[in-house]
């Protein structure tokens, strides 16, 4: 029992170095944006040209995001870091699901413009049933019907009642 | 008079009416299914209302939005998992009271609160807005960007675990607003070459990536839950739906002191259903004679939870109606949708399209009145509803996102962007942002741009900001409301700083 508590904030601590990476991104993309902004030429008609919002901005998230690194620094301890590795690979290895589910949408986006709208959302939504659903024989009849409705069913709704036409495909 | 007659005719046509009454069943549906919000179901009704007139664009949305704070219910109650954040408190007592052999009671006890809120807090709306409209359009841009600026910081604070995530969302929103040309000169900025950001990225893409993609993704995190159902209530379902009426009248103290919850913390930017809810359950609890048959079962907390979560709908209408400015995400969808048919949202509404305006208060009012109606008729068949499973719902869902962003443009762009964008909510939300502040950010950017620009056009002196009073009393709000977030902040990791160090030392 322990031992569980001890992994949690093992993990804990992973998800605070996840964070404080995600600060130091942040960071960098501000400062690179802001300097970027300051290249937008300003107009002699009012004091503030179009850069000076997004330089207000990019201010606000570099300072904001640097108090923030500070914050998380304080509370990672030393040894924090070299377990991240580890951790975020058990991290990902539980949340598997996610990262198929995420790779399967890229490639679905990916196959409509070749496949066209109902081909590529008919195999997209049968095959990520295949992957979450629990295996029947039941179960696999209404994801065929369900993956037919919602790709060439939705594609002739859309085209007979919106007169909105989805991709069509080239193949 | 005459407006309020044009939005009358408007609304009760047989058309607007079918759709709102399909709006209503969608968003019944779609709030029972667990992992499904009330929000997800409004960006994705929005690209379908396009082609409709504004008014019952609008009407369609708010039946979606009305009925969904009432689904979430349904599996609350029967299930024990709120459908919606926004009906966390609704499992306290609805799902014991379901359990100890009354389901039938616990959904007609919150489907007439549900009722009841909403049209508490249209009343609450109609007195409301106009007087707040006739203020806010004697505001200068100060005051206006000085608001925004208010707004956001409360949206930060108030929503998520972590202030300083909260604001860094809420910046980051701010800084999506910023691409494309810009509101003032149009002069193009970080478009990077790329064609499709010379137009700024389009909001609902935005919109359903990183609420929708989001949420989908994170359902499937738990791979065992994923492949199991849920087993439901069995057994007979006796409704009583007349007795009940009686039941939820018989309590007013309850009933208009959880409303008022609601419409008040619907209208501060950022609150929603899903604290109001919390907030009007333990107001509830507090003022009982018999505290502590709450959570065993009480029908004064089912009371309460549903009529604060549905009245925060008229709530945050308050804010969007008279000031311009959405009170949280869902507002700033139906904000979105005016937007798109050309109606700029702002303190002028009221005035320029008081049939509109009108049309919305009747819309709220004939949206509740046709969930009650959906709801009493057909609450057997929602019972299935919320057995659904999530492998079904992901798929099919994630589906309807990618129609939902390509109808917007016809662009094949907009769903690559609709992947990155996937990625990235799912990122941010997996570290634990918030997301809420970023959209508001998002919707409120141009606006802050705008009203800040055009008051150092008007003069060039900064410190008017500090020296008009009324500007002054919201950037001092704002100051307040960020330190009075941090201070809870800390104090509350000063308690659980000392709990987890206790066993260490």
């Amino acid at each position: 029992m322990s031992d569980a508590g001890y992994d949690k904030q093992q993990a804990r601590e992973a998800g605070e170095i996840a964070r404080l990476l995600s600060y130091v991104l942040i960071l960098l993309a501000s400062v690179g944006l802001f300097v970027s902004a300051t290249a937008i030429p300003t107009s002699r008609f009012e004091k503030l040209g179009a850069g000076a919002f997004p330089k207000i901005v990019f201010a606000g998230i570099a300072l904001v995001a640097v108090i923030a690194i500070i914050d998380a620094l304080r509370k990672i301890p030393a040894g924090a870091y070299g377990r991240f590795a580890c951790q975020t690979v058990a991290w990902a290895r539980r949340r598997y699901l996610v990262f198929v589910v995420l790779a399967t949408l890229a490639v679905y986006l990916l196959a409509i413009p070749l496949l066209g709208f109902s081909v590529a959302s008919f195999l997209f939504i049968l095959g990520l049933e295949l992957v979450l659903m629990p295996r029947r024989p039941a179960t696999l009849l209404v994801a065929v019907i369900v993956a037919a409705v919602f790709s060439f069913g939705l594609n002739w709704l859309f085209a007979e009642v919106f007169t909105v036409f989805l991709p069509r495909g080239v193949l | 008079m005459d407006s309020f007659l044009s939005g009358a005719a408007q609304i009760f046509t047989l058309a607007t009416l079918i759709y709102m009454l399909a709006g209503s069943l969608a968003g019944i549906i779609a709030a029972a299914i667990p992992g499904f919000t009330v929000t997800m179901a409004i960006v994705l009704t929005l690209p379908l209302t396009f082609t409709m007139e504004p008014l019952q664009g609008i009407a369609v949305m708010l039946s979606v939005y009305v009925g969904g704070y009432t689904g979430g219910l349904i599996s609350a109650a029967l299930l024990g998992i709120p459908g919606t954040p926004s009906s966390v408190a609704t499992t306290f007592d609805a799902f014991p009271m379901a359990r100890n052999g009354e389901p039938g009671r616990a959904l007609s006890l919150g489907v007439w609160a549900s009722f009841f809120g909403t049209i508490i807090s249209t009343v609450v709306l109609i007195v409301a807005a106009p007087p707040l409209a006739m203020f806010a359009v004697k505001l200068g841009p100060w005051e206006y960007f000085s608001l925004i600026v208010f707004a956001l910081t409360i949206v930060a604070s108030l929503v998520g675990d972590s202030v300083i995530r909260g604001l860094l969302a809420g910046l980051i929103g701010l800084a999506i607003s910023t691409v494309g040309t810009d509101p003032i000169m149009g002069r193009p900025r970080f478009d990077f070459g790329i064609e499709m950001l010379e137009t700024g990225l389009p909001f609902l893409v935005v919109l359903i990536g990183i609420f929708a993609i989001s949420q989908l993704t994170s359902e499937v995190e738990d791979a065992k839950s994923v492949r199991s159902g849920n087993a439901l209530v069995t057994g007979a379902i006796d409704f009583q739906t007349w007795k009940v009426m009686k039941e939820v009248l018989l309590r007013p103290v309850n009933l208009i002191r959880s409303s008022i919850v609601g419409v008040l913390i619907g209208a501060l930017p950022g609150a929603g259903g899903s604290i109001a809810n919390l907030v009007a359950y333990d107001q509830a609890k507090r003022n009982s004679k018999d505290p502590d048959s709450f959570g065993k079962g009480n029908p004064d907390g089912v009371v309460a939870s549903e009529a604060g979560n549905s009245a925060t709908a008229g709530g945050g209408l308050i804010p969007l109606i008279g000031l311009g400015i959405p009170g949280s995400a869902v507002d700033a969808i139906l904000m979105a949708s005016l937007m798109v048919h050309g109606i700029s949202v702002g303190p002028r509404l009221i005035m320029d399209h008081a049939d509109l305006v009108y049309g919305m208060f009747i819309a709220m009012a004939v949206a509740s009145l046709m969930m009650l109606f959906v709801s009493v008729v057909s609450m057997r068949m929602f019972l299935r509803v919320a057995e659904v499973p999530k492998w079904l719902i992901v798929p099919v869902v994630m589906v309807c996102c990618v129609v939902g962003s390509f109808a917007l443009n016809n662009r094949v762009t907009d769903l690559y962007l609709l992947g990155f964008i996937g990625v990235a909510g799912y990122a941010l939300r997996a570290l634990g942002y918030s997301l809420a502040p970023l959209v508001l950010g998002v919707i409120l950017g141009p606006i802050a741009e705008t009203n800040l620009r055009r008051a150092l056009m008007t003069d060039a002196d900064p410190s008017l900001f500090f020296t008009r009073p009324i500007s002054l009393i919201f950037l001092i709000a704002a100051v307040v409301s960020i330190a009075w977030a941090i201070r809870g902040h800390l104090k509350q990791r000063k308690t659980s700083g000392r709990s987890t160090d206790a066993p260490a030392s």
